[in-house]
């Protein structure tokens, strides 16, 4: 009897061993606007999984496991984020999450993410409420509250006192505007207006501008088609004032819609990573020009690699979970940087540049460093 | 004073798109929920013809415009004339799937990115307190020279009689000969080529992203509510009124105080319209119409 318990034993260990279970894919969630205004953002984002997760299943996967992609639209709205972070958590029953994209799909989903228990990493969103957003939320792109320091040290240091400021009415924009007001002195912003999300037309604040008195303007939209429409009104009404703005600006789509109104333009961003390295190449390769610009398929890329190693890392040792591997990292070599995280997910090493439209490109013209 | 023709700039928009809708659904008693979509086809025909293969800028919006047109005439064939006579309801929800299907359709053809038929800064002039370009002029006067031939063609020729008598009485003109079939499949081009010519308005303007539709036909269905159903012209005037009282509510320093949020300025504009309704609940330019 004891014999036969035993070869019993032997026989399940050899089963388990070798059940299928092991071979099952692992399964990538992916969060991000994939139709509606911002579809842009969510295809470089997706066309970068795909690029990674080929690159990685070529070179063996999850320890021999296949990585398969589980996308979902996150619509760049919470509603949706949420249905889509539902889907993926309860019914796809997914290893990790890359994602969600816009800040407002990152803090819909979150919740339903730490029930679940499963790591999210943004490769984009910067609100700084996603900082407090969960202990399974990660991000490697750097907090807007960080950029707003930033961007209200630049106005200090150009002297700028009048600053007028354009909000469109969005998680990403309100959150900037709370940020950068809180950020400079009380009398220093001049005008603040709120527009609806999707406003073209500035007609009638730019007219307002015309008879005010003011250093510097910062459209703080959430598209580049938007800023674009906002700095050929001012121009077409002769204001010349110089216009700043964040990375939204940073992309070539602004400068072939805008073309000649955005000349001189300024953006605080974090540098152009990834531009005119290998990465660009494939992904150019691959996909055609990125919609909203390499910087963001570069730290998707350092993302998806992180999370795939981390899924490694947890596979070898059942002691480690891709949470603990994410929070004990001491150094990642990204394409955009050595980088790691604090203690609440938020990304630390990534610093920012001031770049300036030159001749019908985006160049850098300063490093911007961030004291935190 | 600039507030007008900022509201001239943006009210030529609004007024093309609610007439073409207006059109429709006065005359059929259809919503076209699509129609957004078509002034998107007409847009993006116009920016590839020109942008792409550098096709003269004239020909090009014709051809969108005329593209546009075909568009709206197979989509009557397939989405509305089927069902429309069976219940008024019915293209409703057919026009509806067809703006998603057309949603997805753009979003595959053109991609996301933003297109812009014009982009850079327009040329300006300044005089009188205003400025303005010469290509908004062009567009706004257009567009006027455009609705004041959709008005002679109504009123003043054989076939615009025919139209209106089928919008009179649908019955009563096919008994005395006229082809109130074709009637409606010409109304329904008409206001295909009327948003195509807004859409091409958009892309000249500003740009043309893919999903614009939507809020474009909400934004025409409240001016030709506010108008008067069936009343082309109450339609037209009110997408001008809109447009008007949304630059005037962030635009005047009320009461030298303060200026309203502009978050509000659509809020506002649809609360005073709101409020003229509860005034005359058949539109604001009902009785001015002509009857039977």
């Amino acid at each position: 009897m004891k014999k036969l318990f035993s070869i019993g034993v032997v026989c399940a260990a050899v089963m388990a061993a070798c059940s299928p279970a092991s071979q099952e894919p692992v399964k990538i969630g992916y969060i991000g606007p994939l139709t509606g205004d911002f579809s842009g953002l969510g295809s470089d984002t997706l066309n970068t999984l795909e690029m990674v997760v080929e690159e990685r299943n070529a070179a063996g996967g999850v320890n021999g496991r296949e990585i398969v992609i589980v996308p979902a639209d996150g619509r760049c709205n919470g509603s949706d984020a949420a249905s889509a972070a539902q889907k993926i958590v309860n019914v796809d029953q997914v290893d990790v999450i890359f994602g969600g994209m816009c800040s407002g799909e990152t803090l819909a989903a979150a919740p339903i993410i730490e029930v679940g228990e499963i790591v999210a990493l943004s490769p984009i969103s910067s609100s700084p409420d996603v900082t407090d957003a969960g202990e399974y939320i990660f991000r490697n792109y750097p907090n807007d509250a960080l950029k707003s320091t930033a961007m209200a040290g630049y106005f200090a240091s150009e002297e700028y006192t009048k600053v007028a400021i354009i909000t469109e009415n969005t998680d990403f924009g309100s959150a900037f505007r709370d940020a950068i007001k809180a950020e400079l002195p009380e009398d220093v912003v001049v005008f603040d207006e709120v527009v609806e999300p999707g406003t073209k037309d500035f007609r009638t604040l730019v007219t307002r501008l015309k008879d005010l008195d003011f250093d510097v303007v910062f459209p703080n939209l959430q598209t580049p088609a938007n800023i674009a429409a906002f700095m050929q009104q001012l121009r077409e009404q002769g204001l010349e004032q110089p216009a700043v703005s964040h990375d939204v600006a940073d992309t070539a789509e602004l400068i072939t819609i805008g073309l000649e109104a955005v000349d001189g333009m300024r953006a605080i961003n974090v540098p152009s990573v990834g531009v005119g390295t290998e990465l660009e190449a494939k992904f150019i390769e691959k996909f055609g020009d990125p919609v909203m610009g390499i910087p963001f398929v570069s730290h998707s890329y350092d993302a998806v690699n992180l999370l795939i190693d981390a899924l490694i890392a947890a596979d070898l040792d059942e002691e480690l979970t891709v949470r603990d591997y994410l929070n004990d990292l001491e150094v990642y070599n990204g394409v955009v940087g050595d980088f790691s995280f604090d203690e609440n997910g938020d990304v630390v090493g990534i610093s920012y540049a001031l770049k300036e439209v030159k001749d019908g490109e985006w160049v850098t013209i300063a490093d911007i460093s961030i004291d935190q | 004073m600039q507030l007008v023709i900022n509201a001239f700039i943006a009210g030529s928009l609004a007024a093309l798109i609610a007439g073409g809708l207006a059109f429709v659904y006065g005359i059929l008693g259809v919503f076209n929920l699509a129609l957004g979509q078509i002034a998107l086809i007409g847009g993006y025909t116009t920016w590839w013809l020109y942008q792409v293969h550098s096709v003269p800028l004239p020909v090009s919006i014709i051809c969108g415009m005329a593209f546009g047109a075909l568009v709206s005439w197979l989509i009557f064939e397939v989405f509305i004339n089927p069902f429309y006579k069976r219940h008024r309801f019915l293209p409703l929800v057919t026009t509806i799937a067809l703006s998603m299907i057309l949603d997805a359709v753009i979003l595959m053809v053109f991609r996301e990115r933003p297109r812009s038929i014009l982009p850079g800064v327009k040329e300006q002039i300044s005089g009188f307190g205003i400025t303005i370009s010469p290509v908004q002029i062009v567009m706004i006067c257009t567009t006027l020279v455009f609705l004041f031939l959709l008005a002679y063609f109504l009123h003043s020729t054989s076939f615009g009689r025919k139209i209106r008598a089928v919008t009179q009485n649908d019955i009563a003109a096919s008994s005395l000969g006229i082809r109130s079939g074709l009637m409606h499949r010409i109304i329904f081009i008409i206001s295909g080529v009327l948003a195509a010519a807004g859409g091409i308005y958009i892309g000249i303007d500003t740009s043309l992203t893919p999903v614009l539709a939507f809020s474009l036909t909400i934004k025409a269905y409240a001016a030709i509510i506010a108008g008067g159903k069936g009343n082309i012209w109450g339609a037209i005037l009110c997408a001008y009124l809109i447009s008007l009282l949304e630059q005037f509510a962030i635009g005047v320093h009320w009461f030298g105080t303060f200026y309203i949020s502009a978050g509000y300025q659509q809020t506002v504009a649809l609360l005073v319209i709101i409020l003229f309704l509860l005034w005359k609940p058949n539109g604001l330019f009902v009785s001015s119409s002509r009857k039977a």
